[in-house]
């Protein structure tokens, strides 16, 4: 309970920044769109010279498309920003203000994972729903209630998994606190936006079980577009709680390491 | 023109920008991704016969060359300028006896310097892998260094003219996303101009993006049409007026305007 009620203080207080900057909605609108279209027009450029790639339809790539926009919103929301404050460029490992934050009465993952939001992603989940909705209208058939369920599962898996995967790249810095490995992560993160079959084998070897971002939107799309087996919703269960344990190991462990800076 | 002290400033910059290249092949890899995505894609939907009358080992060609071409005309100034103007470190840049642009120059030329040593190695790297296909004609190869020469420029003289609007409005970053995605969209990045469905081809072809990015691609790879070359090169050159005539009206009107802010 007593976390639950900081994290609704911490949406207060962002939600009250970012009404003091009230042009920024309609930019942040625009980014939205033009991120939509432009991903949206990019399927239809590469649908309108192939029927099907490796068994993908336009539809089931559009419900590929949602989840990807779906996640990058989450992420937005605040597992980015809240570890980008703490791992980014001007992080606070990188100026030494961490050691505020370690003083706090609270654990430290929670406080380090949950506490910068940004409001306006919201229009981007939005968006990113609608695209699903189309998706799976476009489908054809009447989506069974269980495909729906698997949907929602492995949904919920793979944000466990992209919080896992930032949550990992951002203890990486308490060993390495020069280099921006949440960028690296950033520039992965894109290669989600298609499916992990598209890509060459080694490349589909290592976004499966070295990085799996391919895991994180393939299989959602999989479970809404009806091709996925009960084999691949256990893994992608597993691989969400084995990640999540991996992940908040190295944390602590990177924690023990942090010896403050100074300036 | 004081160019003594602009080689002295040019050197400057890039051994400071060599002492950060960890930062900046981070920077280089961020901008390499979407391409390789689009590459991978294209040549899996090629698989063994064609998509849209191009082979996979022209898509991988086609791509690579891309991808070099992309991080050699890429305009930073886009970005930094418009930063400099507005936390007023112009006010330093104008008092030195040499142009600002030179500042640009300085760090176009660094930068450039320390991503090809990243993207070099890379892209050779993956030419082993991937095996493109690429036969370069005399007309090919010596119409390559012209238009790829006009295209940095084109890029860079346009960035700078958007960043200079920073001049008037503290925020030109809606703009500045606009023109991304039309480069994403319309450069040749998502899919070479000539594989567009027919409206949009039409608008790319007349649109200044293509010059800037796509067009030397065209012309090392061979992808154009038959007269294909007068035409783009004198458009290239058109936009390329029309940059300069634009960036120097508004680098005039915006130097008088400016009232430094802060310090």
């Amino acid at each position: 309970m007593h976390y639950l009620r900081l994290i609704r203080s911490f949406i207060d207080v962002a939600f009250q920044n970012a009404l003091a900057y009230r042009i920024n909605f309609w930019v942040s609108l625009l980014h939205s769109i033009l991120d939509l279209g432009t991903g949206i027009l990019a399927l239809m450029v590469l649908f309108s010279q192939v029927e099907a790639i490796r068994g993908w339809t336009l539809p089931a790539t559009l419900a590929l498309l949602g989840t990807y926009l779906l996640l990058g919103a989450l992420r937005r929301l605040f597992i980015g920003p809240s570890l980008e404050a703490l791992a980014g460029m001007d992080g606070e490992i990188w100026v030494g203000t961490f050691d505020f934050t370690l003083l706090r009465p609270v654990n430290v993952q929670f406080l380090a994972s949950v506490r910068t939001w940004q409001p306006l992603a919201v229009l981007d989940l939005l968006l990113g729903a609608v695209v699903l909705l189309t998706a799976s209208l476009r489908l054809g058939r009447a989506l069974a209630l269980v495909q729906v369920l698997y949907f929602i599962v492995t949904l919920l898996a793979a944000v466990a998994i992209l919080y896992a995967l930032l949550l990992a790249f951002s203890a990486l810095v308490f060993w390495s606190p020069g280099l921006l490995f949440t960028w690296l992560f950033n520039a992965l993160f894109q290669m989600a936006r298609y499916p992990v079959g598209l890509y060459p084998g080694w490349l589909r070897l290592v976004l499966t079980w070295v990085v799996p971002v391919g895991v994180m939107t393939t299989v959602p799309a999989q479970a809404l577009a009806g091709g996925l087996s009960l084999g691949m919703l256990l893994g992608s269960l597993g691989l969400a709680g084995g990640l999540f344990c991996g992940a908040s190991l190295l944390f602590r462990t990177g924690l023990r390491r942090y010896a403050s800076a100074s300036s | 023109m004081n160019l003594r002290g602009g080689w002295a400033l040019i050197q400057r910059t890039w051994l400071s920008w060599l002492q950060h290249r960890s930062f900046f092949f981070l920077l280089a890899f961020g901008w390499m991704v979407p391409p390789l995505i689009y590459l991978f894609v294209w040549s899996t939907a090629a698989g063994a016969g064609t998509a849209g009358g191009l082979r996979r080992g022209e898509f991988v060609a086609y791509y690579l060359v891309l991808i070099l071409v992309n991080q050699l005309t890429y305009s930073q100034t886009n970005w930094t300028v418009g930063d400099t103007i507005r936390h007023g470190g112009m006010n330093t840049l104008l008092l030195r006896p040499l142009s600002p642009i030179f500042d640009a120059l300085a760090s176009e030329l660094a930068g450039k310097v320390v991503y090809m040593a990243f993207v070099l190695p890379v892209t050779a790297g993956l030419a082993l892998i991937l095996r493109p296909e690429l036969q370069v004609t005399l007309q090919g190869g010596l119409a390559f260094v012209p238009t790829l020469a006009m295209a940095w420029a084109l890029r860079f003289f346009w960035g700078y003219a958007l960043a200079l609007l920073a001049f008037w409005a503290t925020r030109a970053d809606a703009l500045l996303a606009v023109q991304d995605a039309l480069i994403f969209l319309l450069a040749g990045q998502v899919a070479p101009i000539r594989l567009l469905p027919a409206p949009l081809h039409q608008v790319a072809v007349i649109l200044p993006f293509r010059y800037m990015l796509g067009f030397p691609v065209e012309v090392l790879t061979g992808q154009l049409e038959t007269d294909g070359l007068p035409t783009g090169l004198a458009l290239q050159l058109g936009w390329l007026l029309v940059a300069l005539v634009l960036f120097s009206m508004l680098w005039r009107a915006g130097v008088r305007r400016y009232a430094a802010v802060g310090g």
